[in-house]
């Protein structure tokens, strides 16, 4: 099959390898027409959420909803999520997400060090452990941490969630950071340690800056999970002022009371940030989940 | 296993510390153990422990209101399970859906990542595109689509009443609500699949194509040669990945359908929480999630039979 050359790319940034000359099987009108289908399939239900924000009330019930948004109704959203208390729970989600973030950094960062630069008994046993938990269904697990949780009081709480959204996030956490400090050259630690830095010191002073691109994905991808999480929150907070934004918006699932356009708008205001935020680091979320939860 | 080894450069390897100084000998031998402590004893706390409590709280008959007050019924959870035709029904959903998933994930994801393995105007935007879903939360994911699956007002009935098809109660007629479901699940998982493909594409050294291209090899026989045997490792790893995963999904479905219509979504996952969380019931509801994990597992070991007959064939 000899198809012709592909046109050649215009201001290519140098980095990229763009040109991957194997991939041939398509004729290119068929090549354009399932890229227009993917794209379609992947963009219409985001389009569609922006559309409904931002639709007239009368278009939702009855008469059929129109295919553009209505870009005047911008000026009102202030009050089209007024009748949510979305704000309120987005505090929630960031005080959740953060605290999971910062918990699960703490472990992650102590354990990756020890799993990339001792030889102790008991390695194998722990790497398992941080494999093998990754595996538990939280559906399992929600039963007992419940109990567990009722007898230490520790229901309807944001401290409590964030204690058991800790236990999911972390072991991928541990496993991208010992992957980041494996490829750092232990010279750089040996020189330190000559000086009689101890290792504490070392770790936190020297290594770290080192690894910094990986804790951040790492604390992207934590961060991402308790902005997420869904199924223990619900579990375990009964209060309404206390929840995170994703059991808020999901309790205007299947109810009309609150009129579809401003949960919409909610729901935007809750999917923005993670959009935005995941723009800004896919390369290393994807490198880093991979290596994460691959590595046994 | 081969995912991280085929995307990313391999780690530099690492003399581990060994020459201590004597009189740090005592405390060199338990250093380590303060930094990888924590984390154990934590997951032992809240994992380990926890799945012990869920296994023994299978063997009890325990309401919801007094989770620690529960009587050993012996397995008569388990009996009560394997005798009754909602549990299959529960399992059998639990494979449809996963096995649907997996599938129309694996298969979109892959083709898109070649698709996008090559070099063309708007390739970016396309490929943010198309990666978006993966980045809009789960419970959001669950309102757009709960909203065009609408049995009145939803846009999917405008667009199939168009066609002359009439509306259709895609989330609460047993015909479609797994098909939803699906559908939903594949458009928030299926870009994670073709990120990982795409980058192990784009590991694949050029000298390869080169040369096939020298030995005049066509587009067919070139992914048949090179791309394939280079991608299939990956493929296989993330095939697992989103097989366990999918046992385990439980947000999606519970918001769209809730285990319906007519428990036709009631996967295992679904089900243990409607037993806890609804019928109260604890011990049956941890028993339904003891056999769910068995499942879980049993994905793992043929997935790893598998590899190790390839290695084995390769050899």
């Amino acid at each position: 099959m000899s198809t012709k050359e592909a046109p050649p790319v215009l201001h290519a940034p140098a980095r990229r390898r763009l040109k991957a000359p194997g991939q041939r099987n398509f004729s290119k009108p068929v090549r354009l027409l399932l890229l227009a289908a993917l794209v379609l399939f992947s963009g219409f239900p985001l389009y569609w959420m922006l559309n409904t924000a931002l639709s007239v009330d009368s278009e939702l019930y009855g008469q059929a909803q129109g295919w553009w948004p209505h870009w005047e109704r911008l000026a009102d959203f202030g009050e089209l999520i007024g009748t949510v208390p979305i704000f309120k729970w987005l505090t929630n989600s960031v005080v959740i997400a953060g605290g999971t973030t910062l918990l699960s950094l703490v472990f992650a960062v102590l354990a990756g060090y020890a799993l990339s630069r001792f030889k102790f008994y008991g390695k194998g046993a722990a790497g398992f452990l941080l494999f093998a938990t990754q595996m538990l269904p939280e559906a399992l697990l929600v039963v007992p941490i419940y109990a567990l949780f009722a007898s230490l009081g520790l229901l309807n709480g944001m401290g409590g969630l964030i204690l058991a959204n800790v236990a999911f996030t972390m072991p991928v956490s541990v496993w991208i950071i010992k992957g980041a400090i494996d490829a750092i050259p232990y010279e750089i630690e040996e020189a330190a340690s000559v000086d009689g830095c101890p290792r504490v010191t070392i770790l936190s002073l020297v290594l770290t800056p080192l690894i910094l691109p990986s804790v951040a994905a790492a604390a992207v991808i934590n961060f991402f999970d308790g902005w997420n999480e869904f199924l223990l929150a619900k579990t375990f907070i009964a209060e309404r002022d206390l929840w995170p934004a994703s059991v808020g918006l999901a309790s205007f699932v299947g109810q009309y009371l609150t009129s579809l356009n401003s949960v919409m708008a909610a729901a935007l205001l809750f999917t923005l940030p993670a959009l935005i935020f995941f723009l800004l680091v896919q390369r290393r979320i994807v490198s880093g989940l991979t290596a994460g939860s691959v590595k046994g | 296993m081969s995912l991280r080894t085929s995307i990313s450069p391999p780690a530099v390897a690492q003399p581990p510390i060994q020459d201590a100084p004597s009189r740090h000998h005592m405390w060199q031998k338990i250093s380590p153990y303060i930094y990888v402590g924590p984390a154990v004893i934590y997951l032992i706390i809240f994992m380990i422990i926890p799945v012990v409590q869920g296994i023994q709280l299978s063997f009890t008959k325990t309401p919801l209101v007094r989770p620690d007050g529960g009587t050993g019924v012996g397995l008569e959870n388990y009996a009560k399970l394997l005798g009754s035709p909602q549990f299959y029904n529960s399992l059998g959903a639990t494979v449809l859906y996963t096995a649907a998933t997996v599938l129309f994930a694996v298969v979109i994801g892959t083709g898109s990542a070649l698709l996008l393995n090559r070099a063309f105007k708007g390739r970016t935007v396309m490929r943010a595109i198309i990666t978006f879903p993966w980045a809009v939360p789960t419970v959001a994911t669950a309102l757009i689509f709960g909203w065009i699956f609408n049995r009145s007002d939803g846009v999917l009935n405008e667009v199939v009443g168009v066609m002359g098809i009439g509306q259709q109660g895609w989330l609460v007629d047993p015909k479609f609500g797994m098909a939803a479901v699906v559908l939903t699940s594949v458009w928030k998982v299926m870009p994670l699949v073709m990120l990982v493909v795409l980058a192990s594409l784009q590991s694949i050294p050029t000298e390869l194509y080169e040369a096939t291209r020298m030995d005049g090899a066509g587009a067919l026989e070139t992914f048949r040669a090179v791309t394939w045997p280079h991608i299939a490792p990956t493929v296989r790893v993330v095939t697992l990945l989103m097989t366990i995963w999918s046992i385990r999904r439980f947000e999606i479905i519970y918001l769209l359908t809730g285990g319906g219509p007519v428990d036709s979504t009631n996967t295992l996952v679904v089900n243990v929480y409607r037993q806890a969380f609804s019928n109260q019931e604890l011990g049956r509801a941890a028993a339904i999630g003891a056999l769910g994990l068995v499942l879980s597992l049993l994905v793992t070991v043929v997935y790893f039979i598998m590899e190790r007959r390839t290695a084995a064939k390769e050899a």
